[in-house]
């Protein structure tokens, strides 16, 4: 069996008011690793999410999912998909373990009659995330992390070997933030694919391998350690980042050239220290 | 006790109840779904754009209920299509479209008067209904009924989460179709039994009355579908009695039962958060 792949050629989607939420996006993501979506609000990762699942149509360009077909790989329940919190009826009259059941709908027949397996892999799921306690609560009855991790759940159910994740750290705490971490650390060295959205700069360095910047389009993509630098991310954010630079007397009592640098937009800062990083920051960019 | 049993010494009236209790139970299976969308004025909105497809059916002398099917799935898809093309508010779709049919209905009825009883259809009566005219509903029932227990799950997973439903390859345009032409069907079912007028009622309540009283999908159909089929055939039977219009019954017989729910909830009713809340400020007083 091949390994798991994303392959996305030239990808270009339009939306119907005419706004060109995406341009020309070429990338290839291969499993057994997790890559990170980074872009300022608004950048198209939801977007380009919506096209590789075939819930959008791209207007030029083509996504093959481990050399299929965007609908045969759905078929196949390759791909699993977690929302944004923002798009679920959270009034919905269901509760915790009939999300994370339906997750199995593709494996059943045409009744949709639950099978003990299926019931099965809904209580694994939810022991896995850390929902069991919370499996007969309705939906909007849950805390924000916990509202996340029905979704995660639902998708460990489906069994998909492509995880797609839109912003699953929006909105919660540290706490559950690192337990999520380290269950998409444990399903990518199980060999799945997992590619998760944030604009939460300070957490992509600790668990993600791979990082693709966009911004209306794809601006760089390879591994963290030399894509996620001060440059590209100033290119990414612009002006939308918090810039706080300590140096020279601020930080020293000698004559060290380095600087502490200190990039937030909302929620955890991304901290460069060293000689290089602190100089490609002007004073400018210091609101404070 | 035989005074209580008369109604069902006559035939009409046998018919009434069970063919209203059929047409209840399959509006309130219909209900669960539309109130969760915002959707519930698309019943009414169908109740009357379907006028103008029982005018030509009449005109055309064809079966009544096929007339009014058509006119129920186009009106459906022009919503469909001014909602997608448009900015539109939904309300603002459905208001545009079913008057538009309504219009065009009671144009058709003006100039050809005679060729409908339009107030039959507007206030709809089950104790006159003929035994043809019965034999339709039944049919739209159980078919609507069949498909329904059937792909209840499928359409949940729909109406819950569109995009989920597509990942799991669900095919889910055909599904909203399916859900719309279903509804079309049954409204044409309930205008016999409740008229136009009210069959946004039958395709409401008894989905809120439910939504009230279950955190679950499936035991809200359950419990809106028994709501929906005894009330009909308590209005239906109790119409006797008072010699009043059984559709004004069915639906004031639904009301009191939402309104009870309000109350009374085990839940969600305001009695029962009323007591949360001061059980809550005891146990604070004590602590
Ligand atoms: N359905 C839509 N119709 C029109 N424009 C949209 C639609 N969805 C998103 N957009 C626009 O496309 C751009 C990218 O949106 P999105 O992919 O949601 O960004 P992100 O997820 O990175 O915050 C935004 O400018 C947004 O306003
Ligand atoms: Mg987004």
């Amino acid at each position: 069996m091949s390994k798991n792949s994303i392959q996305l050629e030239n990808i270009s989607v339009t939306y119907p008011n005419g706004h060109h939420a995406l341009t020309g996006v070429t990338a290839s993501i291969e499993a057994g690793s997790i890559c990170g979506l980074v872009g300022v609000n608004g950048a198209g990762k939801s977007t380009l999410f919506k096209a590789i699942m075939g819930f959008v149509k791209p207007s030029t360009g083509r996504v093959t999912i481990s050399g299929m077909a965007v609908k045969q790989a759905l078929k196949q329940n390759l791909v699993c998909y977690v929302p944004q919190t923002e798009e679920v009826d959270w009034n919905f009259p269901v509760l915790v373990e009939d999300v994370v059941m339906m997750g199995r709908y593709g494996h059943m027949g045409f009744l949709r009659h639950p099978s003990k397996a299926d019931h099965e892999a809904v209580t694994a799921a939810l022991e896995r995330t850390n929902m069991t306690e919370f499996r007969k609560r309705q939906i909007g009855e849950l805390s924000g992390g916990q509202k996340k991790r029905v979704f995660v759940a639902r998708a460990l159910a489906q069994g998909g070997q492509i995880i797609l994740l839109d912003e699953p750290f929006t909105g919660i705490d540290i706490k559950t933030e690192d337990a999520l971490i380290i269950l998409f650390r444990s399903l990518a060295a199980e060999g799945r694919l997992i590619l998760v959205s944030t604009h939460n700069l300070g957490s992509v360095p600790s668990f993600c391998d791979d990082v693709m910047l966009i911004n209306r389009t794809l601006l760089a993509h390879g591994p963290v350690e030399t894509v996620f630098t001060q440059e590209n991310l100033v290119k990414a954010f612009g002006g939308m980042l918090r810039h706080h630079q300590l140096v020279g007397a601020d930080l020293h009592d000698d004559e060290d050239k380095r600087s502490i640098t200190v990039l937030s937009d909302d929620e955890r800062p991304l901290v460069f220290y060293g000689e290089t990083g602190g100089q490609k920051i002007t004073k400018h960019g210091n609101k404070e | 006790m035989e005074f209580l049993l008369e109604p069902f010494t006559y035939s009409y009236m046998v018919k009434a109840i069970w063919v209203s209790a059929l047409v209840g139970a399959t509006c309130a299976f219909l209900s669960s779904y539309l109130m969760l969308k915002g959707w519930s004025l698309m019943g009414d909105a169908l109740a009357h754009a379907i006028i103008p497809g029982v005018a030509l059916a009449y005109l055309l002398g064809l079966p009544y209920a096929a007339g009014a099917f058509f006119a129920g799935i186009l009106a459906a898809l022009s919503m469909n299509i001014v909602k997608r093309k448009t900015r539109l508010r939904e309300d603002t779709v459905i208001g545009l479209v079913f008057t538009t049919f309504f219009a065009i209905g009671l144009l058709l009825v003006s100039i050809n008067p005679t060729s409908v009883n339009i107030q039959g259809i507007i206030l709809g009566n089950i104790l006159a209904i003929s035994n043809e005219d019965a034999l339709q509903v039944v049919i739209i029932s159980f078919i609507c009924l069949l498909v329904l227990v059937l792909k209840w799950r499928d359409l949940m997973a729909v109406f819950f989460d569109e995009n989920h439903a597509r990942a799991l390859g669900l095919s889910v345009q055909p599904l909203q179709i399916l859900f719309f032409t279903l509804l079309s069907a049954a409204t044409v079912a309930a205008l016999q039994t409740v008229g136009a007028c009210l069959v946004i009622a039958m395709v409401v309540t008894p989905g809120a009355t439910a939504y009230i009283l279950t955190d679950r999908f499936n035991r809200l159909i359950v419990i809106a579908v028994l709501l929906g089929s005894i009330t009909s055939a308590v209005g239906a039977y109790t119409s006797f009695f008072l010699n009043a219009n059984p559709g004004g019954l069915i639906v004031t017989l639904q009301t009191l039962l939402f309104i009870a729910a309000f109350f009374f909830a085990p839940r969600h009713g305001l009695w029962a958060k009323h007591r949360a809340t001061k059980m809550i400020l005891k146990g604070n007083s004590h602590g």
